[in-house]
């Protein structure tokens, strides 16, 4: 339950399983830092520890690019980054970050590459009802109720493509909070926005995917108009 | 704090990101406030939801195929 505290230690930026932690920071993901390289023969980081995190990537990878196929090629794509800008990598910080990062830097370059009619840093200033078509009629909207009975017998698969299908600003930092675990702070450095438009994004991400999945539930049945109070 | 506060704040504390002393006072009013506890599960149930659904593991054949482009 994500609702569960626990102590981590100042200056350790990931718990033992990998989830957030508030303690980590800018310093630790220094992919664009400079900084003397370090040795050759001293490596920053095995293979081995890079590949650790290969499933939190391809998951993450899936959603973002929404196919196996292309999902591999961008994880594949970041490795190969990773291990050529080795040096880059500051020895002891958040390894795991530091790829997320080269990821979500990779993502958003080729999602603007082929995404030529949509300003998206403008979907800030946009009301969630013209960004999402089931939105877009009152009528469909169920109350909050309504929507938690919705959640109850939600299908993954649901939940997989009504993640898919959010706005790309959006769909990225709900990505890295709830898929991968990142805290507010990491995601702000990874993707390189305010604090604030982190919150934002990932607010309205996720009264999105809750009004996007009672609408799937109220197409297929499981939920009525009439069962609102 | 009272309901409006802890409302505004019940998000970040889902996603553990509130100070320590923000975190006793929201979990202070939860186990008062039966109103807003419905509120905290709801709104904890999406991330939890997003987390469950994404769990898939990356191909063998990807890691083999990083692995051996990378030499």
């Amino acid at each position: 339950m994500r609702y569960y505290f626990y102590t981590i230690p100042v200056g350790v930026p990931f718990t033992a399983n990998g989830r957030r932690s508030r303690t980590s920071g800018r310093a630790s993901i220094a992919i664009s830092q400079s900084r003397q390289p370090l040795p050759p023969a001293e490596p920053s980081f095995t293979d081995d520890e890079a590949l650790q995190h290969i499933d939190a990537l391809y998951r993450t990878a899936l959603r973002l690019t929404r196919n196996p196929a292309d999902a591999e090629d961008l994880v594949q794509d970041t490795y190969l980054r990773a291990f050529r800008f080795r040096e880059q990598f500051v020895a002891g910080s958040n390894l795991r970050a530091w790829l997320f990062k080269i990821l979500s830097n990779t993502a958003i370059s080729r999602f603007r590459h082929t995404s030529h009619d949509r300003d998206n840093t403008s979907l800030d200033d946009i009301e969630e009802a013209a960004l999402y078509p089931q939105l877009a009629n009152g009528a469909a909207r169920l109350p909050e109720s309504a929507e938690e009975e919705a959640l109850g017998g939600i299908l993954d698969i649901d939940v997989r493509r009504a993640l898919e299908e959010l706005p790309e600003p959006f769909k990225l930092v709900v990505v890295l909070s709830d898929v991968a675990g990142f805290s507010y702070k990491e995601i702000a450095d990874m993707i390189e926005v305010p604090l604030g438009t982190v919150m934002s994004r990932l607010f309205r991400g996720r009264r999105i995917l809750r009004r996007a999945l009672a609408d799937y539930a109220r197409q297929s049945g499981r939920v009525t108009e009439e069962s609102a109070p | 704090m009272n309901c409006t506060e802890v409302v505004t704040l019940l998000e970040q504390y889902v996603d553990r990101e509130l100070s320590s002393e923000e975190i006793k006072e929201v979990q202070a009013h939860l186990d008062a406030c039966p109103p807003c506890l419905t509120l905290f599960h709801f709104e904890a149930s999406m991330p939890r939801l997003v987390h469950r659904a994404c769990n898939e593991s990356a191909p063998e054949s990807l890691k083999q195929r990083i692995l051996s482009q990378r030499s």
